[in-house]
């Protein structure tokens, strides 16, 4: 069916910009949202989809070629023991905090412009959780035992973990913000799906989104105990947003390393955390609310709003630069000032060290303007810039930490192999690639909620007009 | 799962390799041609190699025709023959040395007396034997020269008996033959030289002392009057020798003794790394380094930097061609100061050379102060006149008797240098040589390049050879005889005080080589007698047996066999040792003019013995391929030294490839720049760029010896360097100094300083020592051990240490370390657990060096334990920090929170390729680890254990010096010191209480179990050190 194209009237540039634009209804809302479901798979699509397989293909040969030959394919050594695949670690488990930002400290907060993305960021989350998940067992020298040698069962050899070592807390962290996180997600597409298996044309279409819509029927009891469980799993998720990085960052924390051992990680990874993934979330979204046809629920305030909070923890993560370099040089330890003063600003791995400054301290910047923050061009580089400058801030801290410590005897460079980059760029190939499926196969924002959000504002006096009432 | 699968069809594969080569007492398996061959030949080759050890000794004796076509109707049957029985016992006695079981318990390991040749002369050895498998290599205790200590080499011997790439075939061009074969035509050939009386025959073996091929020498001469033996080793001069023949008008060997030494002046001399005393002076040497009053002083002058060089408190850098003029400067100096006899040798000087006339005055005063307790050491690099000058210094400054002794030369021949391959060269121009037998090693390769030997022995129409690989040799001879190890030979030898050993074999030759002996015997027809009856043989027919020989033969020959060494053969002191000074001064003076006439103007190209390969013999030998070299830490490689000031004048950086032209010939070779380096001086290490040797040595490094000429075989002046263009990387373990201004914030992990600073009790350096001692602040209760039975812990002394890596390679053998080869060491991934870092401090010209072994220091607090997610790394009740192994899942975490960066990973599966051979090598006691699994040093926690296992069945606790790790046994300084810190007496905990003693990084709160002492300079207040 053709998708009505919602109508965006021209408003007065005195107005505030709204958070739906255009006049609607429920059904022109259901009608624009469900559209990209419905309406089969383009030669965009295809083509995309396309790209992300192969790159998924090239991920698959990399695993494989690491498990038959052991990480020694990698670019690893000693004292480099870890490299991309911690810094894909973090960097994914990174991307995936704005996610459960968005969904549940920003509902917990009622945030009103969080219902338009919270789908979107938490199927990023999920995927981006995905990825990262990968590392921590690929990673290991022996990931056939890495895979049940971490959980705590009862063992005939009556060994269990190391409850000392932040690998194990790694574990329940990371499992648990999957758990959840996969959860919340779909609890909160249970009435969507739902509504694509009423709206479904096909009987197969029908059966099998009806299968995951757990019989959902819309009833008020239904929506009590729906908003009461959403309730719950966005306090359960508010903590994890905390918890989850700040664990991640104690795997640098807690050990001696000269750059690695700081207090001020947690903090500083959490603020990254959310940094880079709004990051993301932006890179996305700009290009997926034009080919999907989301401007009237996506608006240039949504953006605008993510600019703001990547200009706030982008601030966070400069402070937590500077008190790492300012600790380096108050606590007057010779070794982390070696490695703060010497190592990252003039060492080998120096441009890595300015790029991540550039890209994370000075490119935020930007969004003190207002005309930068709403300009979706600059926008999406900026975002991109600042993918790419978090991805070399886990390179610094992981690689440039390492290659230089204590005894300058073992110092050693490093260099990445074909495998580090496959498995890199795989990585993308599979998020993306599972991105596809799901913008293919659910509504890409929570049509529910939207229309909700619309009753809202509709009804509200002291909210933002929402365009037509009714 | 496909990864189980492709594990179990490895490990399938693997125990059937294992089976094809059973082990003593197996069961034999057929023996397939190899899966893959290159030509019919060699597929053929691989059958008769294994049946010619199917009769036990004698039956092949029967008649070579016979046998052969005994061979043509089994054919393939045949090789059914037991491949196992190249891997039994020796069918002659030999015997164990101190225990004597009745018979052999599985599991405990017996340890053999043996010794090992270079140069021809003999270290005496203990090897550590499995079930029939020689596994590890230790010194003889008993033996003056090894004193129980071990090079380098001789560690890596191990390896080198396993060596799937040694040649194993005999063969005639072609053609595979038997030794039966071999000994009937040489039986033929024999009968028609014998009508010339031998005028044809020639021999060119390496420098021998052994006691029976002299014997074998003599009696072929006896046969064969107009034939005439040659001895040469590219290695080898007569430098000493005629040195001391020009001094004291005859040819002596010196014998240095540096326990009494006080001042000792080395030209050019690496006597703490090079030459058969190498190992005993070391220990002496070490003996005089406790700071105090009796400590030695060393001078180093040389080229590049050495081991001696770097253990140096004061070293000169100097063109090896300025050395002579030096040594003529320094009699003057001496003399100048009022010693006597130097004579007319007091006007040799000629003028002032490029030398420091301040540092060369104040070591003239320092070696005349220390009359009689000083030692002048001429290098075999040096001609004989600088041997001779420093003879006569020594000598006037009456060291004969006290720091130097001199007895009668040992090896049978004079001169095994270039001169003395001359004349037989010339033989072989003239088409006068029929026969040519080699035994020497590898002459094609390491010969002088102007002799043209790879064409020339093309001219002689029967050439033999015996040699271990298939070398550039082995390419054009006639007879290819291979060689049996020295670990599969009998034979005998003396050390440089002329003791002798008897060499008895661990195992039955692997894939049947021959002893020198048996290729000698061949020519006297006693080749079917075998080295152990020869041996047997001419010892026993010895009228003038030493006077401690008494008793039935028998019993004798076990007692020699089972001490390692044959009493009362130290060979005599030459007493009335006069020097010559007026002759001297007379010889010497044109000697020296013609040295400096002869070396002109131009860059030095200088030659030397790698401390890794030594002359390329062991260029096969992966753990020294794989070795740091103990100055430049570069592995797989050598390379063109330089100093920094030459190469900035010609436009060089390190990895630049270099051609030297040296005359009309040139080479081509990677510069490394040392800091130390002689300026307008290269060095060009022998023995790599091997086109010919098995699959590790083949092509690694660039080929010297393409340069080296018999008039220069050490060095000269005239080279010339043009810069290629193309880049080479090295695989360098170490790549930063002190010097790297990266590190300049961080303080030294290595202390060094002034003596004077260390006898001074109240100077900055012991408040330094202090602060980095004792105990540190630590948020949990310190785990108390003093109730344990032991306290484990490790000493070592960076005074004392040389640098010389022997205890790496001891390590290495110790534990099972695999080889990771060059791709892997680029990428840092080198598996040694115990390495040795080396910094260099001071300015680039002339720096100051200090060597700091370092392996798992066995932190109390181990920053490792805490980050391990599966308990893989956990301390046990006496203070290791242990590893277990089938526990690791390798997250690699711990090594990253290792501050000393000790621990070393699997990153690849580097031992499940080895071949069956090698694994007879691993040392049974000590788990071969798998791929993705972390190790590290473990204190040899298998010998601690085996101890304790021993004493505990004694009712006993483990006595001070009982207990040794591979690492301190091998070291010939003893600078390594372990034991347990509970014994108030032991010598660890007085180390552990020294002045000296500090802990690397101490600020950490890691608690090491290993302390260092710190290395103190026995400066000389005359000379300035900037």
């Amino acid at each position: 069916m053709a998708a009505p194209e919602p109508a965006i009237l021209p408003r007065d540039p005195l107005e505030p910009i709204p958070l739906i634009e255009g006049a609607h209804t429920d059904r022109t809302i259901n009608d624009s949202l469900f559209d990209h479901v419905w309406r089969g798979a383009g030669k965009g699509w295809w083509a995309l989809f396309g790209c992300a397989l192969t790159a998924l293909g090239m991920l698959v040969v990399a695993i494989s070629w690491t498990l038959y030959k052991g990480i020694g394919v990698w670019g690893n050594n000693i004292p480099v023991g870890w490299a991309f695949g911690i810094i894909n670690f973090v960097w994914w488990i990174g991307i995936g905090h704005a996610g459960t930002l968005i969904s549940a400290i920003l509902l917990l907060f009622q945030q009103k412009w969080r219902t338009s993305i919270n789908r979107f960021s938490e199927a990023m989350t999920l995927f981006a959780v995905i990825c990262a998940l990968l590392f921590p067992l690929l990673h290991t020298g022996r990931p056939w035992f890495a895979a049940y040698w971490l959980l705590p069962y009862p063992s005939v050899h009556r060994i269990w973990p190391q409850f000392k070592s932040p690998l194990t807390w790694d574990v329940f962290a990371v499992s648990t913000y999957f758990t959840v996180s996969l959860l919340f997600w779909f609890l909160g597409l249970v009435p969507d799906l739902a509504a694509l298996r009423d709206s479904s044309k096909s009987r197969t279409k029908r059966f099998v989104y009806g299968i995951f819509a757990l019989g959902w029927r819309g009833s008020g009891r239904h929506w009590a105990e729906y908003k009461w469980a959403y309730l719950l799993l966005a306090g359960i998720s508010t903590p994890l947003v905390l918890s989850v990085h700040t664990i991640v960052s104690f795997d640098f924390a807690v050990s001696v390393l000269p750059g690695w051992h700081t207090s001020v990680f947690p903090p500083y990874f959490v603020a990254g955390a959310v940094f880079s993934g709004f990051a993301m979330v932006v890179t996305w979204m700009i290009p997926a609310r034009l080919f999907l046809g989301l401007k009237h629920v996506v608006t240039i305030k949504h953006l605008e709003n993510m600019a703001k909070i990547m200009l706030v923890t982008g601030m966070m993560v400069t402070y937590g630069y500077m008190m790492e370099h300012f600790i380096a040089w108050y606590s007057g330890n010779p070794y982390e000032f070696s490695q703060f003063f010497r190592a990252r600003q003039h060492g080998p791995m120096a441009p890595i060290y300015w790029l991540m400054i550039f890209c994370n301290c000075v490119v935020p910047q930007l969004f003190w303007s207002k005309r930068a923050r709403t300009n979706l061009l600059v926008l999406w580089f900026a975002s991109i810039l600042i993918n790419v400058g978090m991805w070399c801030e886990r390179f610094t801290i992981v690689i440039t930490s390492l290659h230089r410590d204590f005894i300058p005897s073992k110092w050693e460079n490093y260099s990445p192999t074909w495998v580090d980059f496959s498995l890199f760029i795989g990585t993308v190939g599979l998020f993306s690639t599972l991105f596809l499926l799901f913008l293919k196969f659910v509504p890409a924002v929570a049509v529910t909620e939207v229309k909700e959000l619309r009753h809202e504002l509709a009804h509200d006096p002291t909210a933002e007009p929402a365009g037509e009432t009714h | 799962m496909s990864c189980d699968e492709s594990q179990e069809k490895a490990k399938t594969a693997r125990d059937e390799r294992r089976r094809s080569l059973p082990i003593f007492g197996g069961v034999a398996k057929p023996v397939e041609p190899p899966r893959v061959w290159r030509s019919l030949t060699e597929r053929s080759r691989a059958l008769p190699a294994s049946a010619a050890n199917e009769f036990p000794a004698g039956a092949s004796e029967l008649d070579g025709v016979s046998r052969r076509g005994f061979m043509q109707v089994l054919g393939v049957s045949t090789a059914i023959a037991s491949l196992g029985a190249a891997c039994q016992k020796p069918n002659e006695k030999i015997v164990p040395f101190v225990r004597r079981p009745e018979e052999m318990t599985p599991g405990n390991a017996l340890h053999f007396a043996t010794g090992y040749s270079l140069e021809g002369y003999t270290a005496g050895l203990l090897v550590e034997s499995h079930e029939g498998h020689p596994t590890k290599i230790e010194g003889n205790p008993s033996h003056p020269d090894t004193l129980g200590s071990t090079t380098a080499f001789e560690q890596a011997l191990i390896l080198g008996l396993y060596d799937d790439d040694r040649a194993k075939q005999l063969r005639r061009g072609e053609k595979p033959i038997a030794w039966t074969t071999f000994l009937s035509e040489t039986r033929t050939r024999c009968e028609s030289l014998t009508a010339s009386a031998g005028a044809g025959l020639r021999f060119l073996t390496g420098p021998t002392t052994s006691p029976l091929l002299a014997d074998l020498r003599r009696r072929i001469l006896s046969r064969f009057p107009r034939a005439k033996f040659v001895s040469y080793a590219p290695a080898s001069g007569a430098g000493a020798v005629d040195g001391t023949k020009l001094a004291f008008g005859r040819p002596l060997l010196p014998r240095h003794r540096l326990t009494e030494a006080s001042v000792i002046l080395s030209l050019d001399a690496d006597f703490l790394n090079d030459g058969p005393e190498q190992t005993r002076l070391s220990r002496e040497f070490a003996g005089r380094r406790e700071p105090g009053r009796d400590m030695n002083r060393l001078y180093v002058v040389e080229p590049s930097m050495t081991v001696t060089g770097m253990t140096a408190d004061h070293r000169l850098r100097l063109r090896g061609g300025d050395v002579p003029a030096f040594a003529a400067a320094l009699c003057a100096m001496v003399s100048a100061r009022g010693v006597n006899g130097l004579g007319a040798l007091g006007g040799l000087a000629q003028g002032p050379g490029s030398w420091d006339q301040k540092w060369l005055a104040a070591v003239a005063a320092d070696l005349e102060k220390n009359r009689g307790r000083c030692l002048v050491i001429a290098g075999r690099r040096q001609p004989a006149v600088v041997h001779a000058l420093a003879a006569a210094l020594n000598a006037a400054l009456g060291n004969v008797g006290q720091t130097v002794e001199y007895g009668a030369p040992l090896t049978t021949d004079a001169n095994s240098g270039p001169e003395a391959l001359r004349g037989l060269v010339e033989e072989i121009a003239s088409g006068g040589i029929d026969t040519l037998v080699v035994t020497a090693e590898n002459p094609v390769y390491g010969g002088p390049v102007d002799f043209k030997l790879a064409q020339l022995l093309k001219r002689v129409p029967n050439v033999v050879y015996r040699g271990l690989f298939e070398d550039e040799t082995a390419a054009i001879c006639n007879y290819f005889i291979p060689a049996a190890h020295p670990l599969e030979s009998w034979g005998d030898g003396r050390s440089n005080d002329g003791v002798v050993t008897i060499l008895q074999p661990l195992i039955d030759p692997l894939w049947g080589g021959k002893t020198e002996a048996d290729v000698l015997a061949t020519f006297l027809d006693e080749g079917h007698l075998g080295t152990h009856a020869l041996l047997q043989k001419y010892w026993n027919s010895l009228s003038n047996l030493p006077a401690s020989a008494s008793g039935s033969f028998d019993a004798v020959w076990e007692r020699w066999l089972a001490d390692g060494v044959v009493p009362d053969t130290g060979a005599a002191v030459e007493a009335g040792v006069k020097l010559n000074a007026a002759g001297l001064a007379q010889a010497a003076g044109p000697l020296l003019a013609r040295e400096g006439a002869a070396r002109g103007n131009g860059l030095e190209v200088s030659f030397a013995v790698d401390p890794k390969v030594y002359d390329g013999r062991f260029a096969n030998n992966a753990w020294l391929q794989e070795l740091p070299h103990p100055v430049t830490k570069v592995t797989w490689d050598n390379s063109i030294l330089i100093s920094q000031a030459t190469a900035d004048r010609l436009g060089v950086e390190t990895g630049d490839v270099l051609t030297v032209s040296y005359k009309e010939r040139s080479v081509d070779g990677p510069a490394m720049i040392v800091p130390g380096h002689a300026d307008d001086a290269l060095t060009l290490p022998l023995g790599y760029g091997r086109e010919r040797t098995g699959h590790i040595g083949k092509l690694v490094g660039f080929n010297a010896a393409a340069i080296r000429t018999s008039d220069a075989p050490w060095f000269d002046r005239g080279a010339s360097v043009s810069v290629t263009g193309s880049k080479h990387r090295f695989a360098i373990t170490q790549d930063h100094w002190t010097m790297s201004p990266d590190g300049r914030d961080i303080p030294p992990p290595a202390v060094a300083a002034p003596l004077s600073e260390f006898l001074k009790p109240d100077s900055k350096l012991h408040e330094d020592l202090e602060e980095r001692r004792g105990p540190q602040p630590y948020i949990h209760k310190p785990v108390d051990y003093s109730k344990q039975q032991y306290k484990w812990a490790m000493a070592i002394d960076l005074n004392k240490c040389t640098g010389c890596s022997a205890c790496v390679v001891a390590c290495q053998s110790e534990n099972n370390i695999p080889v990771v080869g060059k791709q892997n060491v680029w990428r840092g991934r080198e598996m040694q657990w115990l390495r040795i870092d080396r910094y260099f401090s001071g300015s680039v010209s002339d720096p100051e060096v200090v060597n700091q072994p370092l392996a798992c220091v066995q932190c109390e607090t181990a920053p490792c334990e805490y980050v391990c997610p599966v308990n893989a790394t956990v301390h046990s009740d006496e203070g290791l920090n242990e590893m277990v192994y089938n526990r690791c899942i390798g997250t690699r975490y711990c090594s990253n929170n290792c501050p000393y960066k000790v621990r070393r990973f699997n990153f690849l599966d580097y031992t499940g390729d080895i071949s069956p051979a090698r694994e007879m090598g691993m040392n049974p006691d000590v788990t071969v680890r798998a791929r993705g699994v972390m190790e590290k040093c473990t204190y040899c926690v298998q010998r601690i254990e085996r101890k304790r296992i021993e004493t505990r069945i004694q009712g006993r606790t483990i006595a001070e010096g009982e207990l040794l790790t591979a690492c301190q046994q091998g070291c010939p300084t003893q600078a390594i010191v372990f034991g347990s810190l509970n014994d108030p007496n032991s010598k660890v905990s007085k180390l552990h209480g020294e002045e000296r003693r500090y802990d690397l990084l101490h600020e950490l709160a890691t608690r090491p179990r290993t302390a260092y002492l710190a290395r103190a300079r026995n400066l000389n207040p005359d000379i300035k050190v900037d």
